[in-house]
């Protein structure tokens, strides 16, 4: 851990930071604002569900629509906060060690007295301080609109924590799997289109699920690792998805030391 | 001429990731399908559920074990791929000269810069042109084991028109913010906020009648699959739309990246 590239790492990041926590802000706060007039809407919606078959109702994804209570509700743009976390996550990094090469940094970072995995440890905290900064003002702007929004209506406070909390691991995925790709593929250009592509790519492949039912697919897309849906239903987490998960970051971080220890990184000419 | 074909070239790779994704989101979804197809139970079922629910869903308009319902479900898929797509074609062909250090070399060519940006766009729209022709063939045979009526081929069809235009709004999205944007590496980073933003907007207009208006605003609305199937045609009003947005952003692209100054 070297505190000057940490530092470095820490302030660039800073205006992408902002940025991101800006639209959470907005996104979580927009939602739910529209809480309110939902919540008496969704109470006759329950009634009329309740008489359907269960199966039916997994099927579709109806069992986790459950938009009249606070919780319910919430999980329901917590997927778009996932999809959000995962983009930046991914960015962060897909870029954390390829952008050194990409913008032809890398051999002043190098030629310092700072060992290779020196440099990846830092600038993985680094990314990491980024990324906690954002799940903090996520959990900030979570617990006041709902003390604007909820009204009258009760929800678990262990359960929603639980919710916020399963961010921080999501991030870390998303940061450890987007930095394992970028050292095993040549180069990385561009960033985005590999952020990009991560994220939707389980987004996708999770709601697949949702419509189809059950498939193997929940195995590999963390956003069933964490479904909300699950933790609200259960008050707990899917603990072998989320040991699976936990598991698929670690092993990505051994990956990625390993490679970037070994890697061969061209010189300017 | 040859800057159009190194452009194709450079981003053929680009294009078959793109389909191979397609491609396996087709041949996964319709073995899924496979479940519910002309299953009289579920048929049943989602007739006798309530109107509002079925709207929340989006799926007021589909049934389910049909294959035209059955392929309404997936055109969001399809439209958020393609967009993605596209705008990230737009926004990586204009910002990756600057990226690359490769922008002297090229501008330095005995062409303006105008024809630069047509030789880039063009290839660009010859990627969205296959890309929608891909999934299209590979819709039609993978739906063959179905016995598709005249009905699918016809929403079929409409959807794939509906893809492309999107596509075409994205792409001419990308190359603004591609030619406009000071800073290359943002280019990208803004094309998909906006293509977030607009998608989150979308599913809002819908669960909420009193947010219709955003509606306007989000390109992901005006080729909505539950509205091409009831009226078994494009709105026309969002047509013109389309064909504004499309000639601003490209009539801008031209009159910024020619006065630009660029980052060497």
């Amino acid at each position: 851990m070297n505190k000057h590239i940490f530092r470095h790492e820490f302030l660039t990041r800073l205006k992408s930071v902002a940025i991101w926590s800006f639209s959470l802000t907005l996104l979580i706060a927009f939602f739910f604002a529209l809480f309110p007039v939902f919540a008496d809407q969704a109470a006759l919606m329950n009634e009329f569900l309740s008489r359907y078959p269960k199966e039916l109702r997994i099927a579709f994804g109806l069992d986790r629509m459950d938009l009249s209570t606070v919780l319910g509700f919430f999980s329901f743009l917590f997927l778009f906060v996932q999809l959000c976390v995962a983009i930046q996550a991914g960015n962060y990094g897909f870029g954390l060690v390829s952008i050194e090469e990409s913008e032809l940094t890398a051999d002043f970072l190098l030629s310092k007295p700072v060992s290779r995995s020196q440099v990846m440890t830092s600038k993985l905290l680094a990314a990491f301080a980024s990324l906690t900064v954002t799940a903090g003002v996520v959990w900030l702007v979570t617990f006041v609109s709902i003390a604007l929004f909820r009204g009258e209506r009760e929800y678990d406070l262990g359960t929603l924590v639980m919710l916020l909390f399963s961010v921080t691991l999501f991030q870390l995925f998303f940061m450890s799997v987007g930095l394992c790709i970028s050292l095993l593929v040549k180069r990385v250009r561009s960033v985005t289109p590999y952020s990009l592509g991560l994220g939707f790519g389980c987004y996708v492949m999770s709601a697949f699920s949702g419509i189809f039912g059950q498939v193997a697919l929940e195995l590999i897309t963390p956003f069933k690792h964490f479904d909300p849906a699950y933790i609200i239903e259960h008050n707990a987490y899917d603990l072998p998805l989320v040991l699976l998960n936990l598991g698929i970051t670690l092993a990505a971080l051994g990956v990625s030391y390993w490679r970037y220890i070994r890697r061969d990184i061209p010189a300017v000419s | 001429m040859n800057i159009f074909l190194r452009e194709l070239k450079a981003n053929f790779k680009s294009l078959i990731i793109w389909s191979v994704i397609v491609i396996l989101l087709i041949f996964m979804a319709v073995t899924k399908f496979s479940a519910f197809a002309s299953d009289p139970e579920t048929a049943k079922m989602l007739d006798s559920m309530p109107q509002p629910l079925l709207k929340a869903l989006n799926m007021h308009a589909f049934n389910l074990t049909t294959v035209e319902g059955f392929y309404g479900i997936m055109f969001i898929y399809f439209a958020l791929m393609a967009a993605i797509a596209a705008a990230m074609w737009g926004s990586d062909m204009i910002s990756k000269e600057e990226r690359d250090k490769t922008v002297e070399f090229s501008l330095v060519l005995p062409v303006s810069r105008s024809r630069v940006i047509t030789a880039k766009a063009l290839a660009a729209l010859v990627n969205c042109v296959a890309f929608v022709l891909i999934t299209w063939g590979v819709s039609l045979v993978a739906v063959q084991s179905y016995n598709p009526g005249k009905t699918f081929y016809d929403f079929l069809t409409l959807e794939m028109l509906s893809m492309f235009l999107l596509e075409l709004i994205f792409l001419a999205l990308g190359l603004l913010l591609g030619c406009a944007m000071k800073q290359y590496k943002l280019a990208g980073s803004t094309a998909v906020g906006i293509i977030l933003v607009t998608y989150f907007m979308s599913i809002i207009s819908s669960m909420q009648e009193n947010l219709d208006f955003l509606k306007y605003f989000t390109p992901f609305k005006y080729y909505d699959a539950g509205e091409l199937f009831r009226k078994n045609s494009l709105d026309g009003g969002f047509l013109l739309l389309t064909a504004v947005i499309i000639l601003v952003c490209l009539a801008g692209s031209y009159w910024i990246y020619n006065k630009r100054d660029l980052y060497i």
